[in-house]
């Protein structure tokens, strides 16, 4: 039982993690510019891509480093070419902006690299297990995701919290005109944000491509997840994407592993169905099929009860 | 007989107290304005009775109901309508449109869906002539986004009016007008409130001083004084507060 | 009831459509155009309900196929219960069916998911449409699991002998529903509830002002909508007699958005031409292209940048001008600057397919394209920028011509 439970924390933490360096850079976009970017898991998705091409040609490494920033150039163009001509026609139009952008990314990439899906591997380096409990092997390279993500996370809290353009971002985040009438080159901000943050998502795709799989579905599989995340953290805050992240990854990590069906659990309060039920369906639930239906619940919830989500700041 | 009272009503946003205990009395068919330094929470005031914001404390009574807290469409249907600093008004309907709109609730349709606009010979007569008296029932077809910045106040101002309002909250309705166009404004104001209650958040003193039966001064939250203009213009304290356009003519 | 069907009936407009939808079949006859026929039926259909939500209400919805995709799940079962006897009514209200629980089901989502509208209203119709979608893996014995549910349409009582087994048989109970449909939907936007939907986009706080409580009218707006998505489903389920579980998915929901989008929001007739153009695109242009999935992206990006209003929203910028009476005016600049469009539009999908047919010449609009040969890639290059440069040269006098079509006269009377 203990085997399970440290597994499936570390499984979740991996996640959790995961999802936090997607969370981030969605949140940050949404509380600068208030725009959802519905494409911000295609960006995830042209990271792994990015990184798998470039391996082919020089290895692993040199793809964690280029392809995050290619997609971050990538992101600002958007921004700049795109995002920046439909602020104006109002918040709508910037997310089926963004919607359609999602669209196009995922064609795009089947386009450029065809619809199978892609042999991008961890580098041997780390193909070692880090530690084994109870028989059971811990794969060096998630402990590598989590150094990585950890890494990432202090530093973009430094950048933030301590430095002079991080503190600017901050203000902006919240009050934009008067940053802008304090004489800071707004629209600059905007397109590096965005930058950054889609750069986020495309090192979250470098790292987890080779565990996740590198297909044209892979955004999809993310996606709805990240807002879900977003959402239930409140849209706006940082720490709240972090509690939310690690909330979904463990939730879902513990929900896969553990075997409990619902008879079980109505046989504890000392109720049994017969099989012919109508509702048959929903009482023989166990907990690994509705394992991805939970964030979903979790976030109508939220959304009824708490529009603000947890810890959400950015009135709409 | 009084239309409007505030009782002690204040408004705190977090920590920042804007409202401190206002207390105000407004006449039925009164013309009243507020004057008052720029942050001083007219429009804030203009919110707590108009339903846009809750109070943190007191209590507004609307013919002799208490409307406090309510919501903004309940208050109107009691027959209080207003306009606002910033144009207000349906942007991508027709100036038509956007009048017709809002004589819907005053002529009983509430949320039909078996009432055929184009049928109501009534409704859209009314619609008419009050495009008619505020003067823009030659672009009634226009989309009222498009049209130039004093029509749109014009059209904010006939919105407001449509439905037969007892008492009229009007915010700033001249903001932004130059002399001529300021004049019109005065001249349809004073035309379509007659027989009702007027509320007028205003800088222009020359306009106060024209319509105001009476003059609020709200300074820093609070009124530090309600009376006919002359005793106003010559109040020690307002003086002091706020230095306004006083006309040289005096 | 009957002075609706008088007005309709005094409409030229109306009379055209029916006639159109009636007189289809007869001119396109072949088993493609009636297939593709009745997909235009549905999507018109799906389409104009999603436009009620989102162009006349302002609600984005990332969930509307969960109203249509019930509608369809009944209906389908419905048919089932119609071959065992179970229930015994022509297969031609199946529609009604799809309808009711649409309606039903909008009101007790609607009923907590429109206090706001915007991106809150937009990521709570997402949950709901991933919920549900993932919920009908589950169930899978209403749903019938991956593999989905399947009907009959030719049980049931006959109508005047036709038992439906033929596609054009049914395509005419589609249209007729078309129609009726569109009539609703129409007749809708212009009541009181129908008006007052456009102010609550157009100002959700001035509706409150005039009397109206936002809330209330969204909801009003949700239901309709979710009404007539399910009767969309209902033809679908006739059309193709059988249903799955991505009926009901994000995707499905992207696509009713993308229809109405390119179509043109606000605009009645947008999602029409939207329905019409996508299922067009859908069902023709991927007989000639593989990539059409990638054109429609592209398109769909460069409608949201450069023609936020779609289609309908094009044509109807020329309101203005129209009212001016100097339409005609807006001819030759238009004429200079769409054929070089054009052109440089053939070039560029020349380069795109020929990248993609990887050394295999074909066949492009009568020319034959050799991806291998530089001449060609030369060639579709300078048409390319040729075109270009004649667009940028002709852009200066259509801004020109534009400004002086659309000026809005402003009365001289001292009283405006």
């Amino acid at each position: 039982m203990l085997e399970v439970f440290v597994f499936a924390t570390l499984n979740g933490l991996v996640t959790g993690l995961l999802l936090f360096m997607l969370a981030s850079g969605l949140t940050l976009i949404f509380s600068m510019m208030g725009v959802l970017n519905f494409a911000h898991a295609s960006f995830y998705m042209l990271g792994a891509y990015f990184a798998y091409s470039i391996s082919l040609k020089t290895g692993f490494w040199v793809g964690l480093i280029f392809a995050p920033l290619l997609v971050g150039v990538l992101g600002a163009l958007v921004e700049r070419y795109g995002l920046r001509r439909v602020h104006r026609s109002g918040h709508v139009a910037e997310l089926v902006f963004t919607f359609g952008l999602a669209f196009l990314i995922d064609e795009a990439v089947q386009f450029f690299w065809g619809a199978d899906t892609k042999n991008y591997r961890s580098p041997d380096i780390l193909d070692f297990p880090l530690f084994t409990m109870f028989g059971q092997e811990f794969p060096a390279y998630r402990g590598f995701m989590i150094g990585i993500s950890v890494m990432i996370f202090i530093a973009l809290y430094y950048v933030l919290t301590k430095s002079r353009v991080g503190i600017i971002i901050q203000a902006a985040i919240t009050h934009p005109n008067t940053v802008a009438n304090l004489g800071h080159n707004v629209p600059l901000i905007f397109m590096g944000v965005f930058g950054v943050g889609t750069a986020l998502a495309g090192l979250a795709g470098v790292i987890a491509g080779p565990v996740l799989t590198t297909f044209p579905g892979m955004a999809l599989v993310l996606g709805s997840i990240v807002f879900v995340i977003v959402v239930i953290g409140g849209l706006g805050s940082l720490p709240g994407a972090l509690i939310a992240s690690l909330l979904v990854g463990l939730l879902q990590s513990y929900a896969i592993a553990s075997d409990v069906g619902m008879p079980e659990l109505l046989e504890l309060i000392g109720v049994s169905f017969d099989r012919n039920h109508p509702l048959n369906d929903l009482w023989t639930l166990s907990l690994p099929q509705i394992a991805p239906i939970l964030p979903y619940l979790l976030l109508v919830l939220v959304l009824i009860f708490r529009p603000a989500g947890l810890l959400g700041k950015r009135e709409e | 007989m009084s239309i409007l009272t505030l009782n002690n009503i204040s408004k705190s946003f977090g920590q920042t107290e804007i409202i401190r205990g206002v207390n105000l009395a407004i006449e039925d068919g009164e013309k009243h304005a507020i004057i008052g330094p720029n942050g001083a929470g007219k429009s804030t005031l203009f919110h707590l009775i108009s339903g846009l914001h809750t109070v943190t404390g007191g209590s507004i009574k609307f013919k002799d109901q208490e409307i406090q807290n309510r919501p903004a469409f309940e208050i109107n249907r009691l027959g209080l309508a207003r306009s606002f600093q910033v144009t207000n008004i349906f942007h991508r309907m027709s100036v038509f449109e956007n009048v017709r709109c809002a004589l819907l609730w005053s002529k009983g349709f509430r949320y039909s869906f078996w009432h055929l606009l184009g049928r109501q010979g009534e409704l859209n007569d009314a619609s008419m002539h009050v495009l008619e008296e505020i003067g823009l029932s030659d672009r009634a077809q226009y989309p009222a986004g498009e049209l130039a910045y004093a029509a749109q106040r014009a059209l904010e101002l006939g919105i407001a009016i449509a439905s037969g309002a007892d008492l009229i909250m009007l915010d700033e309705p001249v903001a932004g007008m130059n002399i001529s166009e300021a004049q019109s404004a005065v001249e349809l104001i004073r035309k379509v409130t007659s027989g009702k209650t007027l509320i007028m958040v205003e800088h222009d003193m020359n306009i106060v001083f024209d319509i105001a039966d009476r003059i609020s001064v709200l300074v820093y939250g609070e009124i530090i004084a309600t009376d006919v203009p002359e005793k106003i213009r010559a109040n020690p304290r307002v003086q002091e507060a706020y230095l306004g356009e006083v006309p040289n003519s005096a | 009831m009957e002075t609706l069907k008088a007005i309709a009936k005094k409409s030229p407009i109306w009379i055209a459509y029916l006639a159109a939808l009636l007189g289809l079949p007869l001119v396109f006859d072949s088993i493609l155009a009636i297939s593709i026929f009745n997909q235009m039926a549905i999507g018109i259909v799906f389409a104009l309900s999603y436009n009620m939500l989102l162009g006349q209400g302002g609600m984005l919805s990332f969930g509307h196929a969960v109203y249509f995709g019930l509608g369809g799940f009944l209906a389908v079962h419905t048919l089932i219960l119609i071959e065992f006897e179970t229930v015994y009514f022509s297969i031609i209200f199946i529609p009604v069916i799809g309808g009711v629980i649409g309606l039903l089901a909008a009101i007790f989502i609607g009923s907590f998911s429109t206090r706001k509208a915007g991106t809150v209203f937009a990521m709570i119709s997402l949950g709901i449409g991933e919920l549900i979608a993932a919920s009908s893996l589950i169930f899978s014995d209403f749903f019938g699991g991956e593999a989905g549910i399947s009907g009959d349409r030719t049980y049931g009582p006959t109508f005047f002998g036709v038992d439906f087994t033929q596609n054009d048989q049914i395509y005419y109970v589609a249209a007729i529903w078309v129609f009726i449909a569109t009539l609703f939907m129409y007749l809708f936007t212009q009541t009181p509830a129908g008006r007052m939907a456009n102010a609550v986009r157009d100002n959700p706080e001035r509706a409150q002002f005039i009397g109206y409580s936002s809330r209330r009218i969204r909801f009003i707006s949700f239901c309709a909508s979710g009404l007539f998505a399910g009767i969309a489903g209902g033809l679908f389920a006739l059309n193709y007699e059988f249903i799955t579980e991505e009926n009901l998915n994000a995707a499905t929901s992207g696509r009713v958005l993308l229809m109405a989008y390119i179509g043109g929001l606000g605009y009645f007739i947008g999602p029409i031409i939207g329905a019409v153009v996508l299922t067009l695109m859908n069902s023709l242009l991927s007989n000639y292209t593989e990539l059409w999935m990638l054109y429609l992206g592209i398109m769909f990006l460069l409608t949201v940048i450069y023609l936020p209003r779609g289609f309908a929203g094009f044509i109807m910028m020329h309101q203005v001008a129209w009212i001016n009476n100097r339409i005609k005016s807006l001819g030759v600049p238009y004429l200079l600057i769409g054929l070089p469009s054009l052109v440089l539009l053939a070039g560029i999908i020349a380069m795109v397919e020929m990248s993609d047919h990887e050394g295999e010449a074909f066949y492009y609009f009568g020319f034959k394209l050799n991806p291998e040969s530089f001449v060609t890639w030369a060639v579709v290059l300078v048409i390319s920028l040729s075109a270009y440069a004649g667009v940028r040269a002709a852009l200066p006098q259509l801004k020109q011509a534009w400004e002086s079509a659309n000026a809005v006269p402003d009365s001289e009377d001292p009283k405006s």
